[in-house]
């Protein structure tokens, strides 16, 4: 269990790049948020990389800002835009990473490399590789120690659809059993493999809960309509517009709205982006 | 910890071995020892007192040998391994480590230990093809443990202090980019200075003051004012007189005067590794971010001040039309002025001072400028595949097939715009000095765009061409091979020739790099 009780981190500029947050999490956790909501450093002061300036982090009771290295043993990390060394093969890399982390031998290393089906070009230069098997590479490196807490940062950014869903679907699979935080500005990245829901907006929490708790938030919210495509432009600049989908009728809208957006809108089931649209709006329930 | 730190040295030691710059340097640091040791048939030799010469033995070649090596190390190995912090920040496995039980000091140990390897391993290298080396050009036989011996005395405490130092200055914020660098050097020569200073007083060994000897240039002089009994010795490639026959070098001495500051040089690692630990920033993004911006040191300054000036210059730039390669080129060389301002405002001081110093002066200032010239052009046959731009520059006209010869023309540019006051200059006043200026114009940019385009890393240029730089300025015109552009007015026109057609040798090493580069994508 990991607890966060009122974390704040403020930088030597004066900003706070996280403020007040508080939230328990178990199970798969998703952390949505758009650039800049401070999803990034909450991740960090997680993996004790940076000590917030207030608050405290307790995994299993023990207050890891104080005891980092209680955590460190049992937490797996990959940190957003995670690069590689070029020259050195898949193999060599995560025996390195392995070595660091104190886990021996190389047959941990080979059924990491098959568990995210990189062991056919194990002793290829990494690189050489694609973005998507470099992020396969460093989410092998961030389960080598085969660790309790697992904290992935933005880890579809960059990736081809294709690549997206093969990324969710390992993580996924490896995810079960452990604590696994996972921040994207994607909801669909979270949608299939998060228990919880963490929105976070210019560093604060503004909403925390189930997929199911989040979408009965937005109920009542969303709204759906056919309009002439003439007037989509003079829309877009009134209404938070979820999708906009061209057909022969016309445009086929979905609008977060506290009331009916145009006439003829009918009130929708949310789903969980438009919830997440919702709550960065201020409008969920 | 012992498998964390081998983990460090073996990972460390595998990408640096693996990096074709390496390769290029090591290949570059033989053939100066090839050069610095000559074969006594072409009338120079290695060591040389009152015109006579050592006879090539083992002690002999290898202090020979080991004293270019401390050049080496001292000049050029700092700035090859003083790259093992940033480039775990810049991939961000720096993140991944911070988040492991490792301790700070671990690391840097680890990573310290990691430069050691490396600079071990290479001197290793070239020691072994020293050895070759006496074995074609010797007089005597080679005994592997003496020659050994010139290398442990006079390289090992320099290889030591350097690799602490590197992790000192990337440790410290505003010493971790080129301010400390520029840092670095004077750093360097001082310790050079400081020691050859007080040797001069010296009557007897040196003191305690020997222990800052990095370089060993203290250590040697007075070894070799003891056993030669003579201030007066040439070291490298001097002119000797044959008819006063040869004399024996038996090695440098090991007595306990002299080997205790040398070991007490290698102790000065520990404190050095200690003021590192202090500053370490451990991956800290807050202290990382603020390293950053530490960066902007008083290089930055003068960088942001120049920058409305050249900003003019890039107002210059055609806008509109067609796209074409000649217009390619210029907004090019235009990025590279506009990304350092202070090389518009060193390029208008020196064309001045060329115009208006006298011309004596004038040939004492080219040398600077070539320095000048290279730093400002070390990156820019690499900046797309740093920045990652390298895709959108392809999809430009042109541009894909015929990247090595934009980046070599717009280097080029640059190169003549630095020039450009010494060119008029020497085409109005001495005519017969505008070819080799040129050439070692042409020389310079064929270089910094093939080592840009091979290693895609402005530091292999910049280390290559310091090291040559740096020889050829101590040269003083002994060797008219080393006066590339012909400022010490020895030059001949074979070695122009060779030039020029090193130049093109580079240039064309670099488009089949590319080529090759270009069919494997």
């Amino acid at each position: 269990m990991l607890s966060i009780e009122s974390v704040s981190k403020r930088f030597r500029s004066g900003n706070y790049g996280v403020r007040n947050v508080s939230l328990n999490v178990s199970g798969v956790v998703g952390l949505l948020g758009p650039n800049g909501a401070g999803k990034t450093t909450l991740m960090q002061m997680i993996a004790t990389i940076t000590k917030p300036t207030s608050g405290r982090i307790l995994f299993d009771g023990v207050d890891v800002v104080a005891k980092p290295d209680a955590l460190r043993r049992r937490l797996g990390y990959l940190p957003q835009d995670f690069g590689v060394y070029d020259n050195l093969t898949a193999f060599e890399f995560l025996s390195y990473f392995a070595a660091l982390k104190g886990v021996g031998g190389k047959q941990r290393v080979r059924e990491l490399l098959e568990a995210v089906n990189l062991h056919t070009v194990a002793n290829r230069a990494v690189g050489g590789f694609s973005g998507g098997m470099k992020q396969r590479l460093g989410i092998a490196q961030a389960l080598i120690g085969n660790p309790d807490l697992v904290i992935v940062d933005e880890p579809t950014a960059g990736l081809d659809p294709e690549e997206r869903v093969r990324f969710r679907n390992l993580l996924a699979e490896v995810g079960s059993g452990k604590l696994v935080i996972l921040s994207t500005h994607v909801v669909s990245d979270v949608e299939a493999v998060a228990n919880e829901i963490a929105i976070m907006k210019g560093g604060s929490l503004v909403a925390m809960g189930t997929p199911e708790e989040l979408l009965r938030s937005a109920e009542g919210s969303v709204w759906a309509g056919v309009m002439a495509s003439t007037e989509l432009d003079v829309m877009r600049a009134r209404l938070t517009i979820s999708s906009a989908v061209r057909k022969a009728d016309g445009v086929h809208l979905r609008v977060v709205s506290g009331e009916q957006p145009f006439a003829g809108a009918i009130a929708a089931e949310p789903t969980l982006e438009d919830a997440y649209l919702c709550t960065m709006t201020g409008r969920a329930a | 910890m012992i498998r964390r730190i081998t983990a460090i040295v073996v990972n460390d030691v595998r990408i640096r071995f693996r990096r074709p710059s390496t390769a290029i340097l090591f290949l570059l640091l033989s053939a100066c020892a090839y050069m610095w040791v000559p074969a006594p048939s072409t009338g120079r030799t290695l060591l040389e007192i009152n015109g006579q010469r050592a006879i090539y033995n083992s002690a002999a070649v290898g202090m020979g040998t080991a004293s270019l090596a401390t050049i080496f190390i001292g000049l050029i190995g700092f700035y090859v391994i003083s790259n093992a912090l940033r480039r775990d920040v810049s991939t961000r496995c720096g993140f991944v480590l911070a988040s492991t039980g490792m301790r700070g000091g671990e690391y840097l140990f680890g990573k310290f230990a990691g430069n050691l390897a490396f600079l071990f391993t290479f001197i290793g290298g070239f020691m072994a093809t020293s050895m070759l080396m006496q074995l074609v050009r010797g007089e005597a036989p080679l005994q592997p443990l003496v020659f050994a011996k010139q290398y442990l005395l006079l390289v090992v405490p320099g290889i030591v202090v350097v690799a602490a130092i590197a992790i000192l200055f990337e440790s410290i914020p505003w010493l971790s980019g080129r301010f400390g660098d520029v840092v670095y050097f004077f750093v360097w020569m001082a310790s050079i200075g400081v020691v050859a200073a007080m040797t001069d007083k010296s009557a007897q060994s040196l003191h305690w003051i020997g222990i800052f000897d990095i370089s060993g240039t203290g250590y040697l002089f007075e070894s070799l004012r003891l056993t030669l009994h003579t201030n007066s010795v040439s070291i490298g490639s001097s002119t000797f007189d044959a008819s006063k026959g040869v004399f024996v070098f038996a090695g440098l001495p090991s007595s306990f005067n002299l080997v205790v500051p040398r070991i007490g040089t290698c102790l000065l690692a520990a404190p050095i590794l200690g003021v590192a630990s202090l500053f370490f920033h451990r991956f800290d993004p807050a202290r990382v971010r603020v390293t950053e911006k530490a960066k902007r040191n008083w290089i930055g300054r003068i960088n942001a001040l120049a920058k409305p000036f050249a900003r003019m210059m890039f107002a210059l730039a055609p806008s509109g039309g067609r796209a074409s390669f000649a217009r390619s080129i210029a907004l090019d060389s235009m990025l590279t002025v506009s990304a350092m301002p202070i090389a518009f405002i060193a390029m208008i001081v020196f064309n001045v001072l060329s115009l208006v110093m006298p011309l004596k002066s004038v040939t004492g200032l080219l040398p600077i400028v070539f320095g000048a010239l290279a730093i400002t052009i070390a990156d820019v046959a690499c900046r797309e595949s740093r920045a990652g731009t390298t895709a959108l520059v392809r999809a430009a006209p042109q541009l894909r097939e015929r990247f090595v010869i934009w980046k070599l023309l717009s280097s080029l540019v640059i190169g003549f715009a630095f020039f450009a006051g010494a060119i008029v200059r020497f085409a109005l006043v001495r005519p017969a000095a505008l070819g080799p200026l040129v050439i070692a114009i042409m020389f310079v940019c064929a270089a910094a765009t093939m080592l840009g385009v091979v290693s895609a890393n402005p530091k292999s240029f910049v280390v290559v061409f310091l090291l040559f730089w740096y020889v050829a300025m101590n040269d003083k015109g002994a060797n008219p091979a080393l006066d590339y552009a012909g400022l010490n007015g020895v030059t001949t026109p074979l070695v122009m020739t060779a030039y020029a057609a090193l130049a093109i040798a580079f240039a064309a090493g670099a488009a089949a790099f590319h080529a090759f580069s270009l069919r494997r994508s």
